[in-house]
Formats: structure tokens, sequence, C-alpha cells
């Protein structure tokens, strides 16, 4: 009797082992991806992810979008909270000394060791190109993922620069100036002439261009950065010129700041309210099919810079794709080899072409360069990219020829000197400074403030967020 | 900090306890010196509430006076907060009344666990979800801290003293209470008008009233964006019209001036539903007769409505202010973050939506708290006023 029993225990301990083990075996290992998109880049990546868990069954990628960087920054905060945080996380580019301070994150360095390949997928970070790889490695180590990359440019309505006597798009500031006095002068003016997106990264920018650092410690990228100056003469410039456009009736500001102020500059371009809008070349591909869709001709061109300083570069934006640390070794294989395939030749030059970002690989850019693309793409592209109309018209011709829009951003960070003031800041707190900032010039344009006065109450303002934030997170 | 401090100050509020103690008890004919004695242990106890959590920093030789001023308030505040209900508790001690009525109810629990098992589920919600967050705001309000930081640092009272000094934070408290008021005022007097016209007998008149009632289903932050549609400074359809008729055009979004009344205009629409509703259930109960008398008499309509329908109406309109008041400072958040996003010039930066600004976007906690502090103490102290004065006024029969 008892000995049946033990038989029959046997039995159905090895019937369940049976029954389980092929659906362990089956069962694909979870891999959530946080991105900061919402919109058709949420659907490419969610489709990149589809294509890449049927090459890799044994993963299954899962990716959710969060309405903004901003946004998504403070998810990621709470998650670590909570202890709930995914395997990969999109940060933008000024949540960089944040994301170290954080201590959630692994450089992709050591997570890869001395591996040339995981699962097959090969690693080649040396074919990132220049500026991208050295925005994001970070004391001397690859740190995160290089993936979506842009730079500000501007984009020119050139039926209405034409029509005004205006061949190419306006370089300095003072031809901005003297380009929006001719459209102005039109008989069919447009409401205004120039606008743009009253976000951080374009104050950056301009200060950038004008070669004058934002931070202390060369822009807080040989120590951490202690002190932020806002009311360089570089900064007091940019707010000035701002100010004077928008004096003589010139420049329009809707009055929206940081991640709300984007859509605010879509819709004035679209409706041709403006003549010229400073922009990011993540939109490239939206801008250039609106003026085809509206019946307008649109050419990007560098971001006008100021003419008494001269043009020392400008820098990159965008975001990286964050590993997190201490994660399940099967889990940080899935993500790695995700990481390695999502941002190889083809994906890379897909994304660039889908959006504007700039294409991160040399091996992409070569590619794009000749006239076969579309083939060597079609296999693996998603269904994104074979909807756009702008691709599709491209085919048969090297892409750049066909879009020479979507050049300049390139060509524009591989001209900038890379020094202290055009790598950009490293600061912690960055995102709630860029708050600071977008204030400060929003004061500047709707009172009459002085703008040297109300940059240097704004520096007082940021530094004394940067003091705290160095308090509670710098290592002791 | 001088070692004596906290007994220096423990003494003073024991002297202050002793004597209203003693006061109460001498007037209602009781032992004067049990009475002092109780009074000096719950004064000397008192400062202990918040002293004890802050460990008298604000006495700290090195804090400014405003840090004093700032903690000796706070002691009052504990003063009272003991003082009241330990003398009516022993006032009624003293009366030999029992301090907790203890009445035969009918239908009441035997056992003395019933209750309580019933009310766990509850309280438990309550304690995990409402006190036990509430209680950590005070503390947060007395650190530096950042999600996602290594550590937090102890600030004693800066997050509050220095709002005081901030004149930002001043011209946000303006304009909080600007744009309340205006949302009340303009709120409760709009839907008054509407729900005398929709009260008239009038063919079709319950379909009127039907979609009179609809924005009150739609959320502040959907309202907000159907006016950042109208409000659109260069492509909204309230520029395009006034354009056509008067040649103007208003920055609802990025004037200054123009944006609170965005904010006023899309908050009064939202709420406009829920106010028409109550004065026309209101309206209703207006009796016929009294009507009619004041009519026989004399009174034309207008004299009807102002000396008759509205004072019978105050019971609403009280009700009303209330809820709008509390409408007008917490819930019109949705509305701004969507309509303005607290600009320009921070123009439609309330108290609430700069707790949003501070606390969540810049992700500075310890002054988040702070203001929420802030915040709701002035919410209780508003209401408790308008009990205080217009609560008064109120007539609540015919």
């Amino acid at each position: 009797m008892n000995r049946r029993k033990s038989l029959l225990l046997a039995l159905f301990v090895l019937v369940c082992a049976l029954a389980v083990a092929p659906a362990f075996a089956q069962e694909p290992t979870d891999v959530h991806v946080w991105v900061a998109f919402t919109d058709y880049r949420l659907d490419w990546t969610q489709q990149k992810a589809a294509i890449f868990n049927e090459m890799f069954p044994q993963y299954n990628v899962i990716v959710d979008g969060y309405a903004n960087y901003e946004e998504l920054f403070s998810a990621a905060a709470l998650a670590a909270e909570q202890d709930a945080l995914p395997a990969v996380i999109q940060y933008f580019e000024v949540a960089t000394q944040d994301a170290r301070d954080s201590g959630y994150f692994k450089s992709i360095a050591s997570a890869l060791g001395d591996r040339t390949e995981v699962n097959g997928v090969q690693v080649d970070l040396a074919d990132f190109i220049g500026p991208v790889s050295a925005y994001y490695t970070l004391d001397g180590e690859f740190t995160s993922m290089p993936w979506n990359t842009s730079s500000a440019i501007m984009f020119s309505n050139m039926n209405l620069l034409n029509a005004a006597g205006i061949d190419t798009p306006p370089a300095t500031w003072g031809e901005v100036e003297a380009a929006c006095e001719a459209v102005m002068a039109l008989d069919a003016a447009p409401e205004f002439c120039f606008t743009w997106p009253n976000h951080g990264w374009f104050f950056e920018q301009w200060v950038a261009q004008q070669d004058a650092p934002l931070a202390n410690n060369d822009n807080g990228r040989s120590e951490r950065a202690t002190e932020v100056v806002l009311d360089s003469d570089a900064g007091i410039a940019v707010a000035s010129w701002l100010k004077d456009m928008k004096d003589k009736g010139y420049l329009y500001y809707s009055g929206a700041q940081g991640g709300d102020s984007w859509a605010t500059v879509d819709q004035a371009f679209q409706t041709q309210q403006v003549a010229m809008a400073a922009y990011s070349s993540s939109d490239t591909a939206v801008y250039t099919q609106t003026g085809v869709d509206n019946g307008f001709d649109v050419v990007a061109s560098f971001l006008p810079y100021n003419e008494e300083t001269g043009w020392a570069g400008n820098l990159l934006g965008g975001a990286s794709l964050w590993l997190v640390d201490g994660l399940a070794p099967e889990v940080e294989d899935g993500a790695l080899t995700f990481l390695l395939w999502f941002t190889n030749t083809n994906n890379a030059a897909e994304w660039h072409q889908v959006t504007g970002y700039i294409a991160i690989r040399q091996s992409s850019n070569d590619m794009l360069s000749t006239a076969d693309w579309y083939a060597t793409m079609e296999p693996t592209a998603s269904q994104v990219w074979k909807d756009n109309a702008l691709v599709q018209a491209a085919q048969g011709s090297p892409w750049f020829d066909a879009n020479p829009n979507f050049i300049v951003a390139a060509n524009q960070l591989a001209q900038s000197t890379v020094d202290v003031a055009t790598s950009g800041a490293l600061l912690g707190a960055f995102p709630s400074i860029r708050n600071v900032i977008t204030q400060a010039l929003d004061t500047v344009l709707l009172t009459d403030a002085d703008p040297a006065e109300t940059m240097t109450a704004a520096s007082a303002e940021a530094n004394q967020i940067l003091e705290e934030y160095n308090l509670l997170n710098a290592p002791e | 900090m001088d070692s004596s401090v906290p007994l220096l100050i423990s003494v003073v509020t024991g002297a202050i306890g002793a004597a209203l103690i003693a006061y109460a008890f001498s007037r209602a004919h009781g032992n004067v010196l049990i009475g002092g004695a109780i009074g000096a242990i719950a004064g000397a106890a008192a400062p202990l509430i918040f002293m004890l959590p802050l460990n008298y920093c604000t006495f700290e030789a090195e804090r400014e006076s405003i840090d004093v001023a700032f903690g000796l308030l706070l002691i009052g505040i504990a003063l009272i907060a003991v003082i009241v209900p330990v003398r009516w508790i022993s006032m009624r001690l003293l009366g030999h009344q029992s301090v907790i009525a203890r009445q035969i109810v009918p239908g009441a629990f035997k056992g003395k666990w019933t209750p309580w098992l019933l009310l766990a589920p509850t309280l438990a919600i309550l304690v995990l979800f409402l006190y036990y967050p509430s209680l950590d705001t005070f503390r947060l309000s007395t650190l530096l801290a950042r999600l996602g930081a290594r550590r937090t640092a102890f600030v004693c009272v800066d997050n509050f003293t220095r709002l005081a000094q901030d004149s930002g934070y001043l011209n946000i408290i303006g304009i909080t209470f600007f744009i309340s008021i205006a949302i009340v005022v303009i709120g409760l007097a709009l839907s008054l008008a509407i729900a005398n016209l929709a009260y008239l007998p009038i063919k079709g008149a319950s379909i009127y009233r039907t979609l009179l009632i609809w924005p009150y289903a739609i959320s502040p932050a959907v309202a907000g964006i159907i006016f950042l549609l109208l409000f659109n400074p260069t492509g909204g359809l309230i520029n395009y019209v006034l354009n056509g008729l008067f040649g103007i055009k208003i920055g609802w979004l990025n004037d200054p001036a123009a944006a609170p009344w965005a904010v006023i205009m899309a908050s009064v629409w939202k709420s406009l539903g829920y106010n028409i509703l109550f004065y026309i259930a209101g309206l209703q109960n207006v009796p016929k007769d009294l009507l009619e008398a004041a009519a026989i008499d004399g009174a034309n309509a207008w004299q009807r409505f102002r000396r008759i329908v509205i004072p019978l109406l105050s019971p609403i309109t009280f009700f009303l202010i209330i809820t709008n008041m509390t409408y007008a400072f917490f819930e019109t958040f949705g509305t701004i973050d969507y309509l303005t996003g607290g600009g320009p010039v921070n123009a439609t930066t309330t108290m609430m939506y700069n707790i949003y600004e501070v606390g969540i976007v810049n992700n500075d906690l310890g002054k988040g708290a702070a203001q929420s502090i802030l915040l709701f103490a002035m919410v209780i102290g508003l209401t408790v006023l308008q009990f205080r004065t217009t609560g008064e006024r109120v007539t609540y029969g015919a």
C-alpha cells in the first residue's frame, strides 16, 4: 500500500514536470522598454520590437510610451523607489547627469564586457559617428546606447522668402531680422515672421554657438558642475535678440514652454503664419511633408547664429537608451541583444528616414548614399517606414540627394568645433534648470523686464537648484 | 542653541496653560489648584507636538528672526490645540458629566468589537491613503528632498519661511485668490441667471435644462483642451470671431493680462452645469404663495427676485460658495495644466498648480510639501471664515 502510494506520487511528479518543462522552455523572457513617445515614433518602435521578437523568440520585448521626456524622467524615479524599473529606459541628454547620479544604470561597455557579439548580433560601437559617441562616452566609458540624436536647425517656408526676394535661408540673427523686414513688407505678409519653441534646449544651442559654457568646471565635464551661468554675455545676447524680434513684431511667441511648446510651433509653421521656425531636426520628415501637403517648399538650414560672436558649433540633443543595473542575467542579455539590433545599420537608417533624427552609424550614412538602399532595407523594415511617402518617393536615388533637408543636422554637427561649450553641459537637476530658463525668456518677452536683470535673477534661482541637487546627490 | 531653551519654552507655556485652566476652574467653582496643575502639565507638554520632531531648531543661534517668529507661531498653535480640548474635558468632568454621552441608542451594537470590525475596511483605507500620507507631508516639509536622490537634508522650517520672503510666491497667492473669487462670483451669478431662465415654464424646458447640465460631466482636462483650441491666439475660434466682428485679437494664452480670464471662463463654464442644477432645484422650492402675495402688494419682478428669491436661495448659495471655492482652489488644476501650463509669466499659476510644478515637475518634494500644508491651512481657514460670516446670514426657513 505504502509502496503503491509513493509510486503514484512519483508518477504524479513526473507528469507534472513533463507538463511544465516545455512551458518553461518556451516562455520568452520579458524585456520592458520605456520610451518618451506616443506618436508614430512609438508605433515604429513597437513594430521594430515585434520584428525583433519574431527573430529572437526567446525574448519578448514590450515597449511602453510616455508623453514626453520630462514625464518619463519622473516615472523612472518613481519606479525606482518602488523597485519596478524596466530593463531599458530612454533618458534625454540633459538628464545624463541625473542618470549617472541615480545609480539605477549600468554602462553598456561594462554590460558587454569583451564580447564581440550577443546572440549573434554584432557589437560595433566604433561605427557610431563622432559627436554621438563623444556625447555618450562618460569618463572614457561607453555609457548609454545612442538612439534618437538631433540638433537644432531652422525650417524656412521658401515660398514666403522667395516672394520677399530672398533665395537662401538666412544664416545669422541679423540676416533673420533683415529677411523678416522684407517678409513683413509683403502685401500678403504672414501674421509673424519667425518662431521658436521656448524650450531650454534652444537657449543652450544659441549660447553654445557663441562658444560660451553654461556651467563651470568645463561645462561639468572635468568635474561636477557647481555653478550655472545664464547671465553671460552670450545668454543676455540671446534674450535681447528674441526681445528685439518680438518688439518689432517679427517673433511669434505662443506662451507655451518646454514640452508644450513644440506643438505651437508646428501649428504656426503649418498654417503659414510664420516664414521661418527654429526647430529640432527630429521632425525633418514631418516638416518636409507638411510643405508637400500644404503646397509650399520647405528648406532646412543651420540654426541662425549671432554674427557678432561668430559660430563655434551646435550641440546635439535627443536621448539615449539606458540599461538598468541589477537585472536578471537573461533579461540583461535580452536587453543588450535588443539594443544592439535596434541600433544596427538598417534600423538606424530606417529611424533616420521616418523621423529626421541623425543616422547615428557611419555605415547607415554610407548605405543611404547609395542608390539601392531600398532593396537592402526592405526585408526587415517596419510598416511605418513602408508607408512613409518620402521614403517611397526617394526609391532608386541616393537618399540625401532626394532629400537634402535630412543631411543638414548631420552637417551642422560635423562642422562644429568640438570644445567645452559645444559639447553641452552636464548638470544635475538640468530639467528643472531648463524650466528656470524658459521662465526667464517668458518674462523677458511678455513684460518690460530688462533682459540682463532677468537673466541674472534666473541664474541665482538655477544656482540654488543646482546647489541643493548637489547637496543631495553628489557622492561623499 | 542654548540648552535651556526647551525648558524655558515649557515653563512659559506651562504658566499660560495653568493660568487659563485655573481661571476656568475658578469660574466653575472648582479647585483652582487642581485646575492650575492640569493646565501646567498640558501647557508644558503642548510645544512638544511640533518641537520634538523639529528638535527646537527654530531657536538655534544662527537662525534668522523669521524662523524664531515661525517657531513661536507653531508653539501658539500647539498651545491652542492642547488647551482647548483639555479645558473642555476637564470642565465636563468638573460638572460630573460624562465625557462621552452614553445613551442607549436603539439598534446599537452589543459587542465592543463589532462596530470596529465593520469600520475596519474604511479605516484601513483612510489610514493608508489619507492619514499616513498627510503625516508624511509634514515630515517632508522639513526636509530638502528630491525624488531619486541619495539622501535628504533636514532644513528646519526653511521651506516655510522662505515662502514668506519670496515675492513670486506672494504673487501666486494673489493670483489664486483673484482667479478663485472671480470663478465663484461670476460662476454663481451666471448660473443663477441661467437657472432663472431655464426655470421658466416654456416649451421644451426639460431639454434645455438637460443640455445646460452637460458641461458638468466633462473632466477638467477635457475642458482645458476644448478651450485650448478655442482660445488659441492665432488659429482659435474665439479670436477668429472677435477679429471678424471687432477687428481685435486677444492674446488669450500669451498675454499675462488676458490669460487668467481664459482660465476663469473655462472654469466657470465647466462648473456651470453643477451650479444650475442646484439653483433650479432651489427655485422649485421657493413657495409660490410668497411670490404671489408680493406681486399683489405691488412688488415688481426685480423686487420679488431681490427680496424673496435670493434670500430663500441663501442656503443653496452658501453651499455652492463652499463647493465652488473648493473647486476653484483644487480642481482647476487640470484646466490650467492643459490650457496655459501656469503661464504666461506665471499669470495663471495658482497655489495648487505651483505645488505640482515645484513638487512633481521639478522634483523638489520638501518645498512642494510645505506649500501643500500652507494651502491646506488656508482652505481650512477660509471654510471656517465662511461658516462664521456668511453662514450666519443664511436663512433656512421661509
